[in-house]
């Protein structure tokens, strides 16, 4: 008797109090699984449920034996999932992740670091977005990567949390591009750029109240990533777009610089704005491959982005709603 | 229908939440699962197990409601409601104290009632009542305490920090009070079955569960001034829940409970409010369409 897809099998019954939605919720046939029902009652020598001709209950014989099968099936998947990681660590493997925005130069620098901090590993990067590497972190194809918060930390470890300061994207002829640092309540007159609001709607959200927080209210949010659409948008249609200085061409960081592509890119006051990355591995999981990735990718996030340890420095003020109190 | 899971999900993912929920329709049995059985900390959802705790102490006897209890300032759980966030010393029935408990969440008044129920009695009517992965391992008060030794000297404020967030044990269902959707619907099924209490029991409360105070969560989902909305919330940083019951005018009744974590630390999220009800709405309608 397979004892696990049995053991399944009456976790599923009992939850349900069903047989035809436990043979839904297990993707099988109802008859199959009364069989396996009764099979592992005789196995067991134990009642687990009683059946009328509407209802199914649980018996107290099997409302004993249930927390021990949870706890049976849960310790089958880590053991399996332990047994991938160990063949896959055998191949030397650290499948690691970062996010599509990170520019070049950290790229770079995390390839080259790594192999001083760990001998060994073979590292396999991968461009993923925060919500592709929580998804595969979830199904354990994924070891270690650069997130973005805000993003759901539930069951992952996190390295410190820094901060990529955002500056703003303008034409170089409007009045604000003169100023060294620019305020969020200068650029009221521009709608704004943003990703699409579905790649990450915690992160836009948190951007615009930001904004408004600090005194801008686009009257428009257009959508757009490409950096030419951005571009040409910046320059005829009135708009301003957010970046962080480490990903901008020569010509947009540099005021100087005459045979640009006329737009600029400037510091925002108060520097209110901020790309908030963490290294992630998924809880229990970390070992040596993964500090090192972890140190690597934070040290090439410090030295290569300009990004800074994230001090929350708002007052927090919380209502009765919140229900706590610390 | 089969799509119903889907959009629940998707409406969460729009409001920047993870959630999971479990409908159940009280008198047919039929039910909406989208991760009913994701084992979730109650916070605040577990003073509804604590009132009926009490109810059925009351009825076997074992303590009588309108018996007074004390509640000196000295020593009460902390809160921002209710008898925690009042100054001078109170003396009130302990029915009074679970109306508090339930309309406002009184840390304080949950307290004191357990206090004199124990947290034990509190899993052992659960357990009863077939509610196998239901668990309460500490009082409210134990419960700050931990997420006040987890934040460090940062205090509330390092609650907005998601590398604090990761290690608050408040935060982990192993490791503090915990239920999940379905074992929740089922209680609130039992409660408005009459068949956790007896009726006169069931019906006080039923009454203080209609008498919450709170209309942002799943309330916001039925804005229809027919349909009675009864529930309880649980909120901690980055948690938002709510248990209650919808009911309707043509006697249709539906239990669920909504279970959710916030991507953003941030402590006011009026969207990860709000979905709270637009899940519980969609459930409730799925489960109208199949009548």
């Amino acid at each position: 008797m397979d004892l696990v897809r049995h053991l399944e099998c009456f976790v599923a019954v009992a939850e349900q109090s069903h047989f035809g939605r436990a043979a839904e919720h297990l993707g099988m046939a109802q008859p199959p699984l009364s069989q396996r029902i009764q099979r592992l009652e005789r196995e067991l020598g134990v009642r687990l449920f009683e059946r009328t001709s509407r209802q199914v209950t649980i018996t107290e014989a099997g409302t004993l034996l249930l927390a021990g099968a949870r706890e049976l099936l849960a310790g089958h998947e880590e053991f399996m999932a332990t047994a991938r990681r160990i063949r896959d660590g055998e191949t030397g493997l650290l499948r690691a992740a970062l996010s599509p925005d990170i520019a070049d130069e950290t790229v770079a620098a995390v390839l080259a670091d790594f192999p001083r901090r760990q001998a060994g590993p073979e590292l396999e990067l991968h461009e993923l977005s925060t919500a592709q590497q929580l998804a595969r972190f979830a199904s354990h194809d994924l070891d270690v990567g650069v997130i973005h918060h805000p993003c759901d930390v539930t069951g992952l470890e996190l390295g410190p949390v820094l901060r990529r300061e955002l500056g703003v994207l303008l034409p170089r002829g409007a009045a604000a591009a003169a100023l060294d640092e620019v305020p969020l309540a200068s650029l009221t007159e521009y709608d704004l750029i943003l990703f699409p609001r579905s790649h990450a709607p915690a992160l836009y959200d948190d951007l615009l109240t930001t904004c408004a927080r600090n005194g801008y209210t686009p009257a428009a949010v257009r959508h757009g990533q490409g950096a030419g659409f951005v571009r040409g948008l910046i320059l005829s249609a009135g708009a301003v777009a957010f970046g962080p200085y480490d990903a901008q061409p020569a010509d947009v960081r540099d005021r100087d610089t005459e045979n640009g592509s006329g737009v600029i890119w400037r510091p925002l006051a108060g520097a209110p704005l901020a790309w908030r990355h963490s290294v992630a591995w998924p809880k229990g999981r970390g070992d040596a491959a993964v500090s090192a990735f972890a140190a690597a990718a934070t040290h090439a996030l410090r030295t290569t982005a300009g990004a800074r340890a994230d001090a929350p420095q708002r007052p927090l003020h919380l209502r009765p709603a919140s229900e706590y109190w610390l | 229908m089969t799509d119903t899971p889907a959009r629940i999900h998707a409406a969460f993912a729009e409001a920047g939440v993870t959630g999971w929920l479990h409908a159940l329709d009280i008198d047919s049995g039929a039910q909406i699962d989208a991760g009913a059985d994701q084992p979730a900390c109650t916070a605040s959802v577990h003073k509804l197990c604590l009132l009926v705790a009490l109810h059925e102490l009351a009825a076997e006897g074992g303590l009588d409601l309108a018996e007074q209890i004390e509640c000196p300032p000295a020593g009460r759980t902390a809160g921002p409601t209710g008898l925690a966030a009042m100054l001078d010393p109170v003396r009130m029935s302990l029915r009074d104290a679970g109306y508090l408990m339930m309309a406002v969440s009184d840390n304080a008044a949950a307290d004191l009632l357990l206090r004199r129920v124990g947290l034990d009695a509190v899993n052992h009517a659960m357990n009863r009542l077939g509610l196998t992965r239901t668990h309460a391992v500490h009082t409210f008060g134990e419960l700050f305490a931990t997420i006040r030794e987890d934040a460090g000297p940062g205090g509330a404020r390092a609650l907005t920090d998601p590398h604090v967030i990761t290690r608050l044990r408040a935060l982990d269902p192993a490791r503090t009070n915990r239920s999940t959707p379905r074992d929740m619907t089922h209680l609130l099924g039992a409660v408005w079955r009459d068949e956790a209490c007896t009726p006169e029991h069931g019906a006080a409360i039923r009454r203080v569960l209609g008498l919450q105070v709170w209309p942002h969560r799943m309330a916001s989902g039925f804005p229809f001034d027919d349909v009675h909305v009864a529930g309880k919330t649980g909120s901690l940083p980055t948690l938002r829940n709510e248990v209650g019951v919808a009911e309707y005018p043509d006697g249709g009744r539906y239990a669920v409970a909504v279970f959710t974590r916030t991507a953003n630390t941030a402590a006011t999220l009026p969207a990860a409010d709000a979905v709270i009800g637009t899940a519980a709405r969609i459930a409730v309608d799925a489960l109208r369409a199949r009548q």
